[in-house]
């Protein structure tokens, strides 16, 4: 059963931060940090379809996290969970069409390592 | 001095820096400030449901952890429109070194001896992807905000 909601996690918790990610930098740079620009960048956010998929995806996989945790330890479920930097890293390369050079691989690999490392 | 006066290089820089840490400070200051009003308000089920809801919305570190939780959010968001994903999750990973750090000097818990070399390991990712540039790809140059992705490199 914990597998379930640990892939029940990660998914939302992926699609969470592809269609925020998608749906944000559809947008252009934001420059302006006056009043007046936040409150049309929070205008932008809850009136984009996707960034707001985003926001109610990444909402369920907190609920789904605190599903998880009623039926494992937290040094099972973070671990566990980690795994989404991957696939949210694979993603940002072939859908989002961002340029993951080696580096950045690297990066991913020894953060992940890091988490499960911390968590055990 | 504004930061309009400085070259787009650092000017790029600094905003990457204030961004993350905005990002990184909300979350984990929010999460330990949540963690303490969790502390103080009585067991749901000790009490009736307005009472626990009551007892929670008037916890000074519920409210302070709710806005810093917020402004991490709306800080990721605002950095997704210049920097990639891949480049905005690995290195606000950093917050899980920051967890530890506060952990150990703020809370004095014990932090294992996995859990440094852990950290250490995380801290090596971060600064590997912090050498990427943020934005990998071009924005739409339609869009009237949008802004000419230059000096991509790698």
């Amino acid at each position: 059963m914990r597998w379930v909601w640990v892939l029940a996690v990660v998914l939302t918790s992926t699609a969470g931060d592809v269609f925020s990610a998608k749906g944000m930098s559809e947008r252009g740079e934001i420059e302006d940090f006056r009043p007046r620009g936040l409150a049309r960048v929070v205008h932008y956010i809850v009136t984009h379809p996707m960034v707001l998929a985003g926001i109610i995806c990444n909402a369920i996989s907190f609920g789904a996290f605190l599903a998880l945790l009623s039926v494992a330890q937290l040094s099972f479920a973070v671990p566990a969970t980690a795994s989404s930097y991957i696939l949210k890293t694979l993603l940002a390369e072939f859908y989002l069409r961002e340029r993951v050079d080696r580096r950045r691989w690297i990066g991913v690999a020894l953060v992940s390592a890091g988490i499960i490392l911390i968590s055990i | 001095m504004t930061l309009k006066t400085l070259d787009k290089e650092t000017r790029c820089a600094i905003k990457n820096a204030i961004f993350v840490v905005l990002i990184v400070f909300g979350n984990t200051v929010g999460n330990l400030m949540l963690a303490i009003s969790m502390n103080q308000t009585p067991s749901i089920s000790s009490v009736t449901v307005p009472n626990y809801f009551g007892a929670m919305l008037t916890n000074p570190f519920f409210l302070a952890g709710t806005f810093l939780s917020a402004l991490s959010l709306l800080a990721q968001l605002t950095m997704y429109t210049w920097a990639d994903l891949s480049y905005v999750l690995p290195v606000t990973a950093s917050g899980y070194v920051v967890t530890a750090i506060l952990s150990k000097f703020f809370l004095q818990e014990h932090v294992s001896m996995f859990r440094w070399i852990g950290v250490v390991i995380i801290s090596f990712g971060v600064f590997f992807v912090a050498e990427t540039p943020p934005d990998t790809k071009h924005v739409d140059a339609t869009h009237p905000d949008a802004q000419q992705v230059e000096g991509v490199s790698q």
